[in-house]
Order: C-alpha cells, then structure tokens, then sequence
C-alpha cells in the first residue's frame, strides 16, 4: 500500500470518527434504550393500576366522608333525600374497594372491569346532564386507563397469595 | 382460589375484607355527619348554616347582581324581614378558606368561578342591603335585608366541579352573609 493512500484510509478513518460514536458506545445506547423499553414495559402496567386506584380512592374516600356533598350527581333521585345519600355511600364503598383490589392487584381484571363499567355509567350520565364537557373528557381518560387494564396479563408487585 | 380468571389467595381476602370494614365505617362516619354541610340562604328564605342547597342537574353561568347592573324589574320586598344577628366569626368556620367575597366587589376570578351556577343579587335597600340568592333556572327566593356594612361571600368547597358555565355539584356551595367585623349574619 502507498503512503498516500494509507493517509487516505487514516483521514477518512478519523473524520467518520468524529461523525460517529464509535461502534461500542452505539452498543450502549442501544442496550440502554432496550433496557428502558423493557422496564417500562414490565412496570407501566403496575403505574397504570396504582394511578386508577388513585383516583377511586380518593373520589370513593370523599364520598364516605361527605356524601352530602356528592348527591347532585345521583341521576334520577332528588338530591335532597336520604336514598341519595345511601347511593353515594355505596357508589363510595364500591369505589373504595375497587381502588384497594386494583392498586393491590387482587382479582384485577374483574375490579378493573367493574371500573370501567361505573365510569361508563359516570361519563354518560355527564353527557346527557350536561353534554360532553372537559370534566366528562376527563373521565373518558380514567376510563380508558380502566379498560386497558382490563386485559392486563402481565403485572409486577401484585397480590396473588 | 379462581375469580374470573385471577387467583386470590388468603391475603388478598384479607385485604379486601379490611378493605370491606374500613370502607363501612368511614360511611357511617358520613352518614352520621350528613348534616353537617355549608352554609347556605341558596335554597331558603334565610341562612341555615347546615342546609346546603343541592340540584339535581347541573346549573349554568353564575349571575351576580349589583347596582350597577340591575334590572328595573328586580322583584323588592315590600316589607324588609329583620335585622339578622350576628354569630360566629366567618374566619373561625371550615369552610373560611372556600369562601370568596361577593359584595362589596370588584368581583374576583375566583369569586365569578365560584358563584358558577348561582344567582346572587345584592341591592342598596335603605340603610343596608338586600340579598336575592338562588340557583340558576329555579325561582329566586324572597329577597333578605342586611345592616349596612354587610359583606356577601360566595362558598364553594370544590372548583373543580365547575366546568365551564356549569356546577355539577351545587351541594358544595354555599351563600355567607357577614357584617362589618365577619361575623356570620343568621
């Protein structure tokens, strides 16, 4: 090989250095991506579950606390009687167990189910009381989050003993 | 054990049953306080510090009244009920920290946020004021009279209720009439 065209080799050898990472730190970032894909895949599930359960703790938790608060939202019966009150206790005692069966994990798919039937439930009477609204949007998310859990197979920190 | 496809082992009944128990109480809890509401002349002829006023559909765009804005035909009482006495101090209640002043204005976004729903007029009427206060789309209630220096608050627990002109939620509001020191007038 001449001089020159082992110079050739060496510059261009060196200018696709400075272009690139070199082949091993590709191999990181990519073994790093992958890990975080996999991570995210495994636990996503359980975030989703302990973000829903969240939520109807908290709505579930307030409506034991102050039912009188919450019987506006009861359809169909006046929101000044005691048969309000008694529904928004029990909606509030579902939601509370729901919450505590989906954040633990136990028997998930069906908590999760009756989840998404409540909220449908919610969304439409929203929709017919007051038409579709940011909170009723609001709730079609919750909603979703319900529904994707649903068909969770795969869950980390669950209770299953 | 198998429910629905899931396994449920004794510690999930546990759970669930603790679960079960907590949630009994605290709606005994609840229903043993249901009285326990805000304040409010929004359903009645004169305060009830614990009758909140409820509906049963949303209620639309909050309409507050002052002299400036009156209508000519604003119904005024031909006789004006007695002075209220004054009660505790607004500041002293649990529900202070939710109450946002009406009159004397200027209103505050928090104030017309708050008010979503309702109908509250306040008038000069002599030596004080006269308070209309109703939900909006119900007939308004029987106008009350207030010594002079009376200040209005709008009471609503959760803002987040509200969506655009709309109050889902009318039990978590409330009217407060004070006098001059914030002393609750009832």
């Amino acid at each position: 090989m001449s001089n020159t065209a082992w110079r050739n080799r060496a510059a261009s050898k060196s200018a696709r250095s400075k272009a690139s990472p070199p082949a091993p730190d590709r191999a990181r970032a990519g073994d790093l991506a992958d890990r975080a894909t996999q991570v995210t895949a495994e636990w996503a599930p359980t975030a989703a579950r302990v973000l829903l359960g969240l939520v109807l703790a908290w709505f579930g938790y307030h409506e034991l606390m102050a039912p009188q608060l919450w019987t506006g939202y009861v359809p169909v019966i006046a929101p000044g009687s005691g048969l309000a009150l008694a529904a928004v206790l029990v909606h509030g005692w579902v939601l509370l167990m729901l919450a505590v069966a989906i954040t633990a994990g136990v028997v998930l798919r069906l908590a999760a189910a009756v989840a998404a039937l409540l909220l449908v439930q919610i969304v439409v009477t929203l929709t017919i009381t007051g038409g579709l609204t940011d909170l009723t949007l609001r709730d079609v998310g919750v909603l979703g989050l319900a529904v994707c859990l649903t068909g969770a197979t795969r869950q980390r920190a669950v209770l299953t003993a | 054990m198998r429910i629905a496809g899931d396994t449920i082992g004794p510690r999930g009944i546990a759970v669930l049953a603790v679960s079960a128990v907590v949630g009994v109480l605290l709606g005994l809890h609840g229903w043993s306080g249901r009285h326990n509401g805000l304040p409010s002349t929004l359903a009645s002829s004169g305060p009830r510090p614990s009758a909140p006023a409820r509906v049963s559909r949303p209620a639309r765009s909050p309409a507050i009244t002052s002299p400036a804005t009156t209508s000519p035909a604003t119904p005024s009482p031909a006789t004006p009920s007695p002075a209220p006495s004054p009660g505790p101090k607004l500041s002293s209640q649990s529900y202070a920290s939710y109450s946002y002043q009406v009159w004397p204005g200027p209103l505050s976004t928090a104030a017309k946020a708050a008010a979503t729903g309702l109908v509250i007029a306040v008038h000069r009427h002599g030596s004080g004021i006269m308070v209309t206060a109703g939900v909006a789309g119900q007939p308004a209630p029987t106008p009350r009279f207030y010594p002079a220096g009376a200040k209005v608050f709008v009471v609503e627990a959760a803002l987040g209720d509200d969506s655009g002109n709309s109050d889902y939620n009318l039990g978590d509001d409330g009217l407060v009439v004070t006098n001059s020191q914030e002393r609750i007038l009832q």
